[in-house]
């Protein structure tokens, strides 16, 4: 027996320990593999081969089936179409400005105040459960041009004389939407400042700070992720709603949303509307991924 | 004296502006339920003669529809939850170095609109002869499902310490086992309130469920919507919107008596994403 061979030995020992961890750990990882197939095969299935053949075929000609970009350009060059995108986003801009300006003091409050919280919270969330219909059923009965209760009631103070027919034009859509805005941003902006160490403003309140500059000097720039968040939602949400911009339809489409639809399930321009369907998701899809990476951005800064 | 005063005004101030946007967010639907009790949409301030004819008229195609909701909810919800728990361990634990790119993929139809995820549906289904049946629009929902269950579990196995399943492990119990006996006691709690999630979100979808519903599969929302568009506004409509306004307020219910009401506030759970 010399050294060397139990070296050897040794060495051997090692090779089969550490071929064997390896197995092990490629068996692992191969269970885990297995595990998480079903979810991937099936959002494969619904979601990723859908949306392929929804980009094959908007870059398809519609009569013979050969490649073209026609539908693109048709739809990038329409004057009509670009006015309605141009409507559809400045609504949703709007409103969500106007949503988070709104809902922004209502959520430190909630934030701040247990008490209230506990009473407010869960009574205002219930709009955010409700599919947005009846919301829109909601907004008709309030402000319907003869029967609705606002009008009613500014005819019966002398205020406005007959009916009224502002529901059923772009401010109807956008009060709609604002209302469901303020449910959102409220909740999500209440969440992010609850976990704002409120010890922080007092400390600069104490240092001489009045609440007010201590909120916007403190207390804003902490609560600004959620505030993104917020209106990345709320925007690719309006942007993208379908019900009750039919519903509160005028005569001219507000939505691009309705000329997707209109051209997809009257006019029979199956591909113009697969087209239009893919920039809509585009613009979507921008919005999401821009505001997270502000929003990592803004992690690594602070 | 002038700062009291002005503290005075700035309560009031609050007061006036809170009072004001809960009213505003809360006075819409609270017209739902007045007019549902009036049966007329004309309603008025006489509450004499309320009474439940509008629930009464609400015809058949409407609680078949309702009733068509509540199945597929229910199945998209467990099923997700089936699927989603063994990714999510397997995400969690596995350490595999495409983790980010696997659970991004099953997230993906968060992102993506539901209202352009239902076309591109109704494309694929019209192929392969899936529009407008019960098979079809339960895949949608759950393609849905699954992105919100796997966020859900994701977060909750990320709370729960390896240890307690390697100590399992040590003491001589297989994986299986540990799972069993250890994982899933320590998730139930978590799954139920996930599931309760999934399940209220499934059953407001509309959107994505719009394009490939049809006369014979159609959930309460998307029938709500056609029903408002070939006749207007109806008093039995509207009776079926309270219902609706009566599952939120139960979810809520519920919610708030199991969890507490702190759950509510945060984007524990959004209606999109």
């Amino acid at each position: 027996m010399t050294t060397d061979s139990g070296k050897t030995m040794a060495v051997g020992a090692a090779t089969a320990i550490s071929d064997l961890t390896r197995k092990r750990r490629r068996r692992r990882e191969m269970l885990y593999r297995l595990c998480a197939l079903p979810a991937i095969l099936t959002t494969v299935c619904i979601t990723l081969v859908p949306m392929g053949l929804l980009l094959w075929l908007s870059l398809q000609d519609q009569r013979d089936g050969g490649f073209s970009l026609r539908y693109y350009i048709a739809t990038l060059t329409d004057p009509f179409f670009l006015r309605t995108l141009g409507t559809t986003l400045s609504i949703a801009l709007g409103v969500t400005v106007t949503s988070i300006i709104l809902a922004m003091p209502l959520a430190y409050l909630l934030a701040r105040k247990t008490l209230l919280r506990n009473v407010i919270m869960p009574v205002i969330s219930v709009p955010r459960m409700l599919p947005f219909v009846v919301v829109g059923y909601a907004m008709i009965l309030l402000m319907a041009p003869v029967t609705g209760v606002l009008i009613q009631a500014l005819n019966a103070l002398g205020i406005v004389d007959g009916p009224i027919f502002f529901l059923f034009d772009w401010p109807g859509q956008a009060i709609a939407f604002g209302y469901s805005g303020i449910v959102v941003a409220t909740a999500v902006l209440s969440g992010v400042l609850m976990s704002v160490d409120r010890q922080l403003e007092q400390a600069a309140v104490s240092m001489g700070a009045s609440p007010l500059r201590a909120f916007r000097e403190i207390t804003l720039p902490l609560a600004v992720p959620g505030i993104i968040a917020a209106s990345a939602l709320i925007f690719t949400t309006i942007i993208t709603a379908y019900s009750v911009p039919v519903i509160l339809n005028g005569r001219v489409p507000y939505m691009i949303s309705i000329i997707i639809a209109s051209n997809l399930l009257t006019l029979q321009q199956h591909h113009l509307a697969y087209a239009q369907a893919i920039i809509v998701t585009v613009i979507a899809i921008s919005v999401t991924v821009a505001a997270q990476l502000v929003l990592v951005r803004y992690g690594r800064r602070s | 004296m002038p700062r009291g005063l002005l503290r005075v005004f700035a309560n009031l101030g609050w007061t006036v502006y809170v009072v004001a946007i809960v009213t505003w967010l809360l006075f819409p639907l609270s017209l739902i339920l007045l007019s549902s009790f009036q049966g007329t949409i004309s309603i008025t301030t006489d509450v004499s003669n309320l009474n439940v004819s509008a629930y009464e008229a609400i015809p058949d195609r409407y609680w078949n529809s309702l009733w068509f909701t509540v199945q597929i909810s229910v199945v998209a919800t467990v099923t997700a939850l089936l699927v989603s728990v063994p990714a999510a361990w397997a995400m969690v634990r596995g350490k595999l170095a495409e983790r980010r790119f696997l659970s991004n993929v099953v997230l993906l139809p968060d992102v993506v609109p539901h209202i352009i995820l239902g076309i591109a549906l109704l494309t694929l289904y019209l192929q392969i002869g899936l529009a407008r049946t019960w098979l079809g629009m339960l895949l949608a929902m759950l393609s849905l499902s699954l992105a919100m269950g796997l966020r859900f579990t994701e977060a909750l196995l990320e709370g729960l310490p390896e240890e307690y399943e390697l100590a399992a492990e040590t003491m001589g119990a297989n994986k299986l086992q540990a799972l069993v006996l250890i994982l899933m006691p320590l998730m139930a709690p978590g799954l139920a309130t996930a599931a309760l999630f999934i399940f209220i979100s499934n059953m407001v979808t509309f959107e994505l469920l719009f394009f490939i519903s049809g006369p014979n599969a159609s959930p309460i929302a998307v029938r709500l919507f056609s029903d408002i568009i070939d006749r207007g506004i109806m008093p039995h409509s509207v009776a079926m919107a309270s219902i609706m306004i009566y599952i939120s307020i139960a979810f809520y219910v519920i919610v708030a008596l199991t969890l507490g009401p702190k759950y509510l506030a945060g984007s524990t759970v959004s209606r999109k994403g």
